[in-house]
């Protein structure tokens, strides 16, 4: 089953490529994303076997990542239907890679040997470079370049910690995960820790968290919407995945400490410099990759927090990437009407279109944690882990930055949403598809916010003791 | 009488790496770079001369294969425009360059002092080689401005890694370390597509830029 998961959407990649029509392509994508969705649907009641020798193998916490996957893949192949309306360049390579994507990232999720994780976060990240300079100009390009060096770069710092952790485990031999934490009281130490310094390093530049961010408002303001989407709310919790599984060997080896300093320092480092630069800020989707920057410092900071930090953030996983959805498809509506998302290019859009203008009040609000949707209750949460271990300054700063982030971005959409209307040129009506898409994702977030249901909280708690964080 | 050979190979690597790093043409640069791949390829070779087994043979012909033809080439493929095949300004000049180089590699083979391998190690060069090749190639890749010249840089790094690696070849399944030669070959075929994309950019604006400036990564 999990074979066929990531096998059928490559064959149908590589199925793209034949001469076929653009629409049968993106058919052929909201098929798959369904497919892919109903599947992982059903891993919720019957749980898969493992395959080819322990090497894939569905836990709770690749179940987590997996969902949030197919959710955000089905948001964006119901989203792409109305985008390709009015948007006339080929869309071949651009399902191409997606597809590559939906397999790659479902191989991360269910990967439990280090080797094999490291080939799959390294093969998302090739994916998804053609997909940033889909509007071939010069800024996108740009753009990609920065991004597939700074990322290259850092996987490859995360192969030598690979390869560390494969010293450090000379006795056991072997880097499946489970045989690693059997073994763990044989690990060596020392190669240990420098092998958890080039992981954070490493998968921390994928993650985009600071000061390795620097990609991030660059790839995300060139990207269409729907990448942004899936590269803030999957790609980087790929990578946070793989901080989990080093989580799990550190708390078998008495690590917990050591790791636990390095994410706390990165996550508040993470939480600072958005809020340095927000203020400055005058597009929507850069403001929006701040936020994103944001958010994944404060999942590291949940993890090096540890038990209710941990728990919030694994919550936080899931919000953020429904957040995401909202905010990334709204302003990707929103450049395909007026061909641009800069809060100076662009104003009143409620005017002319109320609809947009809604969705994006809530993207601004699910971006920032307001009340009632679910971000609110897992930013929450994760600040509360800081009181609760007398990290008052920790949470202090924390509640400071999110402040800030609170009046950047809030400066920036509202300027946007009201404002003297200007005539829009590209596209003149509200698409149903693209708007389906997002409501979707506003209903489940708010859903979320107000009541937690039984099977999603079991999930929650079994991740967070098979993390087994003190 | 083998483990000599594993240490000339493993100071010829550093060598190269010194030799790209000194370099200005381009097309020069891919050949050492295609050469230092050869010679890292013969490795397993060396390590395991008393049982060769078909695994190392098969690796051997895959890295051969891949980072000592197919990645060169696609690079020559990159440049084919003759107007981009040397780096005209790099940030740090090649004499400057070279002494930050020799610094880099006094400082990996400190750093190793401190580092012991578990179980006996088939020679004690292969952890500072390695440690400078990929610092020297970090170091290509910060100090230099055109596109091609930093994927060079990238893939000295992963020469480094590699040659980390084959020390450890037992503790990775093969089709792992198939997996992982193919992603750093996707790579570079990307940024290659993406290096061409750029001078694409660049030839349609040519009235407003510089003929020098062709090829530079921003």
């Amino acid at each position: 089953m999990l074979t066929l998961l990531i096998a059928i959407p490559f064959l149908c990649a590589l199925a793209v490529f034949l001469p076929v029509s653009r629409d049968f392509r993106l058919k052929l994508f909201f098929v798959i994303s369904l497919a892919h969705a109903l599947i992982v649907a059903s891993f919720w009641s019957h749980q898969p076997l493992e395959e080819y020798n322990g090497f894939l193998v569905l836990d709770s916490l690749g179940l987590i990542l997996l969902s949030i996957i197919s959710f955000l893949f089905l948001s964006v192949s119901i989203f792409m239907i109305g985008y390709f309306k009015h948007e006339k360049r080929s869309n071949r390579l651009f399902t191409a890679c997606l597809l590559f994507l939906l397999s790659t990232m479902s191989l991360v999720a269910v990967s439990y040997h280090f080797g094999l994780l490291w080939v799959a976060i390294e093969a998302t990240t090739l994916f998804s470079a053609p997909l940033i300079s889909f509007h071939r100009n010069q800024q996108s390009l740009q753009a990609t370049w920065r991004y597939l060096l700074i990322c290259s770069v850092g996987i490859a710092l995360a192969l030598m910690g690979t390869f560390f952790l494969a010293i450090a485990a000379h006795d056991v031999h072997t880097l499946l995960l489970p045989v690693l934490l059997k073994g763990a009281s044989s690990l060596s130490v020392n190669w240990l820790k420098l092998s958890i310094i080039f992981f954070i390093v490493g998968y921390g530049c994928k993650m985009g968290l600071a000061p390795t961010h620097s990609w991030k408002p660059e790839a995300y303001g060139q990207a269409t919407g729907m990448v942004g989407v899936l590269m803030a709310g999957a790609l980087t919790q790929c990578s946070f995945l793989a901080l989990l599984r080093i989580a799990q060997i550190c708390n078998k080896t008495g690590l917990t400490e050591f790791y636990s300093s390095i994410l706390i320092v990165s996550g508040i480092l993470s939480l600072a410099v958005p809020a340095m630069f927000i203020l400055g800020e005058k597009n929507i989707k850069r403001a929006f990759a701040y936020s994103s920057i944001e958010h994944m410092g404060l999942l590291v900071l949940g993890l090096g927090l540890g038990s209710v930090g941990l728990f919030g953030a694994l919550f936080h996983m899931i919000n953020n990437a429904l957040a995401k959805v909202i905010m990334f498809l709204t302003a990707g509506s929103v450049a395909q009407k007026y061909g641009s998302t800069r809060s100076d290019e662009v104003t009143g859009v409620i005017h002319i279109y109320p609809l947009t203008g809604i969705l994006l009040i809530a993207a601004f609000l699910a971006g920032i944690g307001m009340f009632p949707f679910a971000t609110f209750h897992s930013e929450l949460l994760i600040l509360n882990a800081a009181i609760i271990s007398k990290h008052y300054l920790l949470a202090a700063i924390g509640v400071i930055c999110l402040a800030f982030m609170f009046i950047g971005v809030g400066k920036i959409v509202l300027g946007v949403i009201h404002g003297k209307p200007k005539e829009p040129l590209l596209a003149k009506k509200e698409n149903i598809y693209m708007n389906v898409a997002i409501a979707m994702a506003v209903l489940l977030l708010i859903g979320l916010g107000l009541w937690m249901p039984r099977p999603l909280e079991n999930l929650l708690h079994n991740a967070v003791s098979l993390v087994g964080a003190v | 009488m083998m483990t000599s050979w594993v240490d000339t190979s493993c100071i010829i690597t550093v060598f190269l790496s010194l030799i790209i790093l000194s370099n200005y043409r381009v097309t020069a640069m891919i050949r050492v770079f295609a050469l230092q791949s050869f010679v890292l390829s013969l490795l397993p070779f060396f390590l395991h001369a008393s049982s060769l087994s078909g695994r190392d043979i098969f690796i051997v012909l895959v890295t051969m294969i891949l980072k000592a033809a197919l990645v060169p080439y696609i690079l020559f493929w990159a440049i084919r425009h003759v107007s981009m095949r040397s780096e005209i300004k790099p940030i740090i000049g090649f004499g400057a360059s070279i002494i930050l180089g020799a610094l880099v590699i006094a400082g990996a083979f400190w750093i190793s002092l401190s580092l012991t391998l578990p179980g006996k190690p088939a020679s004690d060069l292969i952890l500072p080689c390695s440690l400078s090749t990929v610092l020297l190639g970090f170091m290509i890749m910060v100090t230099r401005t055109r596109a091609v010249t930093q994927v060079l840089g990238y893939l000295i790094m992963e020469n480094g890694i590699f040659l980390f690696a084959v020390s450890l070849f037992d503790v990775m399944p093969v089709l792992i370390e198939i997996g992982i030669l193919l992603d750093i070959f996707v790579a570079v075929f990307i940024m290659a597509i993406v290096v061409n994309h750029i001078n694409e950019e660049f030839e349609k604006n040519m009235v407003s830029v510089s003929r020098s400036k062709m090829g530079e990564a921003f």
